[in-house]
């Protein structure tokens, strides 16, 4: 892989990685625990896609890496969903009415003021 | 051109790996601070990829950023439900110098170990020439599972020594209780939906891993923690129930990796070949059978950490209302 094509695919995963690190930023920044936990799974999704360019260029090999990653980035999501309910092990979904359609009442993980920390200037 | 673009590539990483690394330490927040882990675990498996290094990405990928994460997010929740959560106040004065003293004289003697140690000879000719030996292609599978199997027969049992160790942390009185938390999740719910989509597909990609690590990158380890992931997806979405540490199938699955490779060992050792020393012809087939037990035991022995020691169906009883807060 030489000459334009593999540069402009280094060229689109540098792109790539640009956005990820505004999405560090949004980690940082918060300011809600959901807010810094989707930025890191736009990492993750970012991860996969600098992956996909790299292939052509680094070895196909580099395309399980990018499988591993989509896998493994959605676990860390469960996690973040299940740490946050009141006893480590539940779903938010199950919180008042168990038979009701899941967004009624409304799922609030984002705005919640008591779970979003408390270290934003 | 290539060369240009590569470069600025590479340095745009390099900057977010040091942003992230800083971030997770230097900030203040507990819950940033792991979730910049996270990141950061994502960010350096992709600079393992660009140096080539796609073995140690896998493994990167699966566990710093995968099983990790889902550890430190389930540490942090603990900690809140327990009221221990709290920001540390920044140290000041003398109490401040003794530890940055002796992280600075850490680092001072790791820089000169860099300059003084000599440099490894690289093992390029006799690897290259003794691989065609080995029974597989992957170098690295040839290194851990060939060349160099002692160390990662004494892994495995490490491996199983930490579990061990966690589960020692459990309550006398719930040893006979099933791993971790009682789950629980809404029937026909978001997270049960997908602890039927996940599993699969991660089974998929395991399997994949530890069959395309004989020749290409993979392995054992990276296919064992993509199953362990598996496992914890499977269990966290109420899909299945966690065992108790006397379940006989659980036991059989943690000792199956380093009681196949320890038998292996001898029986090559009984039949004149030498502990381990694997003769030539056969070496493809018991690679193929280690690797296989310890993949399994891997995935069980990982799954096992991330779940935590058997606990009592009111095991939560550590928590406090949110007022004890301090």
């Amino acid at each position: 892989m030489t000459g334009w094509l593999g540069a402009w695919l280094l060229l689109c995963a540098a792109g790539v990685l640009v956005t990820l690190g505004a999405a560090l930023w949004r980690v940082w920044r918060g300011p809600a625990r959901a807010d810094r936990m989707m930025a890191a799974q736009l990492v993750g999704t970012g991860g996969v896609a600098v992956l996909m360019l790299l292939a052509p260029a680094q070895g196909w090999a580099a395309l399980d890496v990018a499988l591993v990653l989509a896998i493994l980035a959605a676990l860390a999501a469960v996690g973040f969903v299940k740490a946050s309910t009141p006893d480590g092990a539940g779903d938010p979904e199950e919180a008042d009415a168990p038979h009701d359609p899941p967004l009624d009442p409304p799922l609030d993980l984002a705005t919640d003021s008591a779970r979003s920390d408390r270290d934003v200037a | 051109m290539t060369g240009a673009a590569a470069l600025m590539l590479d340095l745009l990483l390099v900057v977010l790996v040091a942003f992230a690394g800083w971030a997770a330490l230097a900030g203040r927040g507990v819950f940033r601070a792991v979730v910049f882990f996270i990141a950061y675990g994502l960010l350096v498996a992709l600079g393992w990829v660009r140096l080539g290094a796609v073995n140690v990405a896998l493994a990167e990928a699966a566990i710093g950023a995968g099983l990790t994460g889902v550890l430190l997010l389930a540490t942090v929740g603990r900690l809140e439900r327990a009221g221990a959560a709290r920001d540390v106040p920044l140290m000041r004065g003398a109490a401040a110098w003794v530890p940055a003293l002796a992280g600075l004289a850490v680092t001072g003697a790791l820089v000169w170990a860099w300059f003084a140690l000599p440099l490894p000879e690289s093992p390029g000719p006799q690897l290259a020439e003794a691989l065609p030996r080995s029974g597989v292609e992957n170098p690295v599978t040839a290194v851990l599972l060939n060349f160099r199997s002692w160390d990662t027969l004494l892994e495995a049992i490490v491996l199983l020594a930490a579990l061990l160790g966690v589960w020692m942390l459990g309550r006398d009185g719930d040893w006979t209780a099933p791993l971790g938390l009682r789950q629980h999740v809404r029937e026909g719910g978001v997270m049960a939906g997908f602890g039927r989509v996940l599993p699969p597909l991660g089974l998929l990609v395991g399997v994949w891993l530890l069959w395309a690590g004989a020749d290409a990158p993979g392995g054992a380890f990276q296919g064992g923690t993509v199953l362990a992931a598996v496992i914890v997806v499977a269990l966290m979405a109420g899909v299945a129930a966690p065992p108790g540490v006397d379940a006989l199938p659980l036991r059989v699955a943690l000792v199956l990796g380093p009681g196949v490779f320890l038998g292996a060992g001898l029986v090559l050792a009984a039949l004149g070949a030498g502990f381990l020393t694997l003769p030539e012809a056969q070496a493809k087939a018991v690679i193929v059978a280690v690797e296989t037990a310890l993949t399994l035991s891997i995935a069980v022995t990982l799954a096992g950490l991330v779940l935590g020691p058997p606990t009592a169906p009111n095991g939560a009883a550590a928590r406090t209302p949110d007022g004890a807060r301090p």
